[in-house]
């Protein structure tokens, strides 16, 4: 008994270690950011918002948070549109090849982001449509079109499969029913889906960096900081972004569980 | 659902069915075999042109620098998946079976956070944390150690895989064990298996597919990762993902970038697939 | 009852090689309750979906009004359907649920309203237009799943089991709703059930289905009292069923044969001849008790095995010697008149005319 609760006290420990661990980077990135040093350490310097001073007025970073805004948003509307239509398709129909046609979909995020980047930079060049930010967001609805599907696919799962014969029943056409009952109902895992593409998106750098040319976005101008020196630009950007893709997360987690408890008691 | 036996085409189910198929098609499946197609094109005066020779391959296969790079990528990630491996699995241990159901929400829901954040930005961030004057050693000087050198080491690297791996690998390895039947496991305690041998035939195998699952993410993950090694390791021997990198962005010559994404992407084949096979082989007699 | 409203003729469906109904010929008059009664599995629901079109016969064809409704999509048909899921819209409130139906006819918002209104008033719900359908309790929901199909003012109703999820005080309340509505509208109503006391109580003609066919169609009494074949007996499960051979035949019926003793049968048109198999019912409420050998022509010795209790009615099961089972349904007070304890042997008895000759089949 004894020797069980010592157990468990360093079993607890050691899953508080995990965790410092894997949350020590964000934390320390958030610290750093209002840190006076250039070199940050212990002890700490003095409190200082000089870094954000910075980065409000570099014009680079305005424009490429701009960048940022809008190929994580154009993109996430167009993997939760495809995401959605696969989800539907799956819960709807059964079919031939049914197998490869969601391998289509869900196989991307398992292949290495510098191979999808070399591979989307080498195609997009070949079709003339690299160097732009709608080639970011073309390659990252692929990448996150999987993550959205997943997302309204569970949504479904919770559909009472009579929910949509009964609205042909009162004379509801397929396509009425798909706007007056299917999309209502998965409106919350449909917000859920474009803040988690958006968030994806948000982050990613690899692929930006290849194919997006001189169009930059933040992630790809913190790989460029980082490249040259220990700059704590980075942390305040870096405390930026996490703010930005938390809330999406929050929030995709919200109206997800939300409704969940919602629909159980229905 | 109706049955529909008419072979008219059915323009509702077309709408939902065919928008990710042209999608993927173009910008996926598109790309992935234009860059095996690639790997066979000339580059000429800094000029790629179309072709069909085998020049890429046999020049890379023939350069002692990818081979030394290929092991070296292989037995980092390997390395990297057996640590996150036994570093998750106490984790995961508690999570699963000493901590209560809510707790363990709230566990896999922390976990999965990192995923949304930037991994560029934590990676910098143990940059600055694992530096000569940073705030490890100057925690470790407080003891009268170090100062360490952790950056451009392969430990640096390792960290990164860490960073990368070990949230997915704890939440995949928590939510196997949790499903395991309890009544199982108290079985085997009340005919006398002691805990260690509980965890070592009773619990691995009754949650061996998904760790195997783990394990192959993790691998994937590791394996084709640049940030870590590049930025922690130092690249000073490059991995696979490194030589993709300088081979497109320095030296313009993506078709043999090609060729290293191509054995790259047979390699994790290969690893998913007898992983795969393992975890559903049927349990051999004993 | 005038002409017929819907006419099955020869209809089947297959699911891959599974027969779910198998060669279907039924017809619904105008303003009739019609409950189609059976285990589940036997092919009612079916037999409901195909009517509402969301299900296509394999072979077969389902006249309405004189049309052939085979092709006719789910949408384009009235014939709104009450869902054992009940299957109302947990994102709209209850207004807008009963609202459904008109809007996709296109009606517009005032008078969509006024209409469902009206109905929310008629079911006794109209206090809970504005609520989420997530508040309400289970009968509640019951209510605001007709008043959306009713709204549609319909010639048909079906409804598919819908007072399965119900408490059994609910169940009686709302088959008295459905009855007087059924009553006042006038409409068709196709009821699908595994509910004998629910089938028994609401319905004008019962259609009893086994295996994807119909078993026997007629009125509550008609199959209480006469069941044609064996399974229609033991599916209304009332009855005491004895097979064995025919003995003797004479110009009142026959003498037949069984395990457990020669009983006598009276005849109506059945032809039968010697040595044939046959089998009989005895409703269980047509069997009497006596306490020593009643010496009439058709009595059985037993023991008491088990009692059932519901309200003021109790259920007897029996065994004789031949480990034959008995059933017997009685008043209350009428049993008080016998001092019986599990075990306890006791005389069974019934008249020649209360015995009921089943089709061999």
């Amino acid at each position: 008994m004894n020797s069980n609760r010592i157990l468990n006290i360093v079993l607890a420990a050691y899953v508080g270690a995990i965790f410092t661990f894997v949350f020590a980077p964000i934390l320390f990135s958030v610290i750093f950011s209002f840190n006076s040093q250039r070199f940050p350490t212990i002890p700490l310097g003095s409190f200082s918002t000089e870094w954000y001073v910075k980065i409000l007025n570099d014009p680079d970073i305005w424009q490429a948070a701009l960048n940022s805004l809008i190929v994580s948003s154009s993109t996430a509307v167009i993997a939760t549109i495809l995401g959605f239509c696969t989800a539907y398709s799956d819960f709807r129909y059964n079919f031939r090849f049914k197998g490869p046609y969601l391998a289509l979909i869900l196989l991307p995020p398992t292949i290495p982001l510098i191979i999808m980047a070399l591979a989307m930079l080498a195609w997009l060049s070949k079709l003339g449509m690299s160097g732009q930010l709608w080639s970011i967001v073309l390659a990252h609805s692929v990448l996150t079109a999987p993550f959205a599907m997943a997302i309204i696919r569970l949504r479904l799962n919770q559909m009472d499969p009579d929910l949509e014969s009964a609205s042909w029943n009162l004379g509801g056409s397929e396509w009425a029913t798909m706007r007056y009952v299917i999309i209502p109902f998965c409106k919350p895992a449909i917000i859920s889906g474009l803040c988690l593409a958006a968030a994806v998106s948000f982050d990613e750098f690899a692929v930006s960096w290849f194919v997006s040319g001189l169009n930059k976005t933040l992630p790809v101008v913190i790989l460029e900081i980082v490249q040259g020196n220990i700059d704590p630009q980075v942390n305040a950007i870096g405390t930026f972004v996490f703010l930005i893709s938390m809330s999406l997360v929050i929030l995709a987690q919200i109206f997800f569980v939300y409704r969940q408890m919602k629909s159980t008691n229905t | 659902m109706p049955t529909k036996k008419s072979q008219k085409i059915d323009i509702y189910a077309m709408t939902w069915r065919l928008p990710i198929i042209i999608w993927q098609l173009l910008f996926f499946v598109g790309p992935v075999i234009f860059m095996i197609a690639m790997s066979f094109f000339l580059v000429k005066n800094y000029r790629m042109t179309e072709a069909f020779e085998f020049i890429n391959w046999s020049k890379m296969f023939s350069k002692n620098y990818f081979w030394d790079s290929y092991f070296y990528t292989v037995t980092i990630a390997s390395i990297s998946t057996i640590l996150a491996m036994l570093l998750a699995f106490p984790a995961s241990f508690a999570l699963a079976f000493k901590a209560s159901e809510k707790i363990r929400r709230w566990a896999i829901f922390l976990l999965i956070i990192p995923f949304f954040t930037s991994y560029l930005v934590r990676t910098f961030s143990w940059f600055v944390i694992l530096s000569e004057k940073g705030v490890v050693n100057a925690l470790l000087g407080y003891i009268g150690l170090g100062p360490f050198t952790m950056l451009n080491t392969n430990f640096g690297t390792l960290v990164g895989y860490m960073t990368l791996t070990l949230p997915l690998v704890v939440i995949l390895q928590t939510i196997t064990m949790a499903n395991i039947d309890k009544t199982l496991i108290e079985a085997a305690r009340n005919l006398g298996c002691k805990p260690l041998s509980t965890i070592w035939r009773v619990i691995i195998p009754l949650s061996k597919t998904g760790l195997i699952v783990a394990a192959i993410f993790c691998f994937i993950l590791s394996f084709g990762d640049f940030v870590a090694p590049f930025y922690l390791g130092g690249s000073q021997e490059p991995t696979l993902p490194i030589l993709i990198l300088d081979t497109t962005k320095s030296g313009q010559q993506w078709p043999r970038a090609a060729v290293v994404a191509i054995v790259m992407m047979i390699t994790l084949f290969t690893v998913a697939f007898i992983g795969i096979a393992l975890a559903y082989r049927k349990k051999a007699s004993k | 009852m005038t002409k017929p409203l819907v006419v099955l003729k020869n209809v089947q469906k297959l699911f891959g090689d599974f027969v779910a109904v198998k060669a279907l010929n039924l017809e619904i008059h105008e303003g009739e309750f019609l409950a189609i009664m059976g285990p589940s599995g036997c092919g009612k629901t079916t037999t409901l979906r195909m009517l509402a079109g969301l299900e296509e016969p394999s072979t077969g064809e389902i006249y309405m009004n004189d049309q052939v409704m085979n092709k006719v999509k789910p949408h384009e048909r009235d014939t709104p359907l009450v869902w054992q899921s009940l299957a109302l819209f947990p994102f709209l409130t209850v207004i807008e649920n009963v609202e459904f139906g008109l809007k996709m006819r296109g009606i517009n918002k005032s008078e969509r309203k006024r209409r469902a209104l009206e109905w929310l008033e008629k079911l006794d719900i109209i206090e809970f237009a504005d609520r989420d359908i997530s508040t309400l309790s289970g009968g509640q929901k019951q209510r605001v799943a007709l008043a959306r199909s009713l709204v549609l003012e319909p010639k048909i109703l079906l409804l598919d089991e819908p007072l399965s999820a119900l408490d059994a005080h609910l169940v009686i309340r709302m088959q008295a709703v459905l009855v007087q509505l059924q009553r006042e509208l006038g409409i068709t109503f196709v009821y699908v059930t595994h509910s004998q006391s629910e089938a028994f109580a609401m319905a004008d003609r019962v259609v009893i289905m086994g295996n994807g066919e119909i078993s026997q169609v007629g009125t509550p009494k008609d199959i209480y009292r006469s069941p044609q074949n064996k399974f229609v007996a033991e599916f209304v499960g009332r009855n005491n069923i004895l097979s064995g051979t025919v003995f003797d035949l004479t110009n009142f019926g026959a003498h037949i044969k069984t395990v457990s003793g020669t009983f006598s049968v009276s005849l109506k048109t059945d032809k039968l001849l010697k040595g044939q198999e046959a089998s009989f019912v005895i409703s269980a409420d047509l069997v009497h008790l006596s306490g020593s050998n009643p010496e009439a022509e058709n009595s059985v010795h037993c023991k008491l095995i088990s009692e059932e209790f519901v309200g003021s009615m109790v259920t007897l099961f029996l065994e004789d010697k031949s480990d034959q089972e008995f059933k017997v349904q009685m008043q209350e007070r009428e049993l008080s008149k016998f001092d019986l304890k599990p075990g306890s042997d006791i005389w069974l008895s019934w008249s020649a005319q209360s015995a009921h000759l089943l089709n061999v089949n």
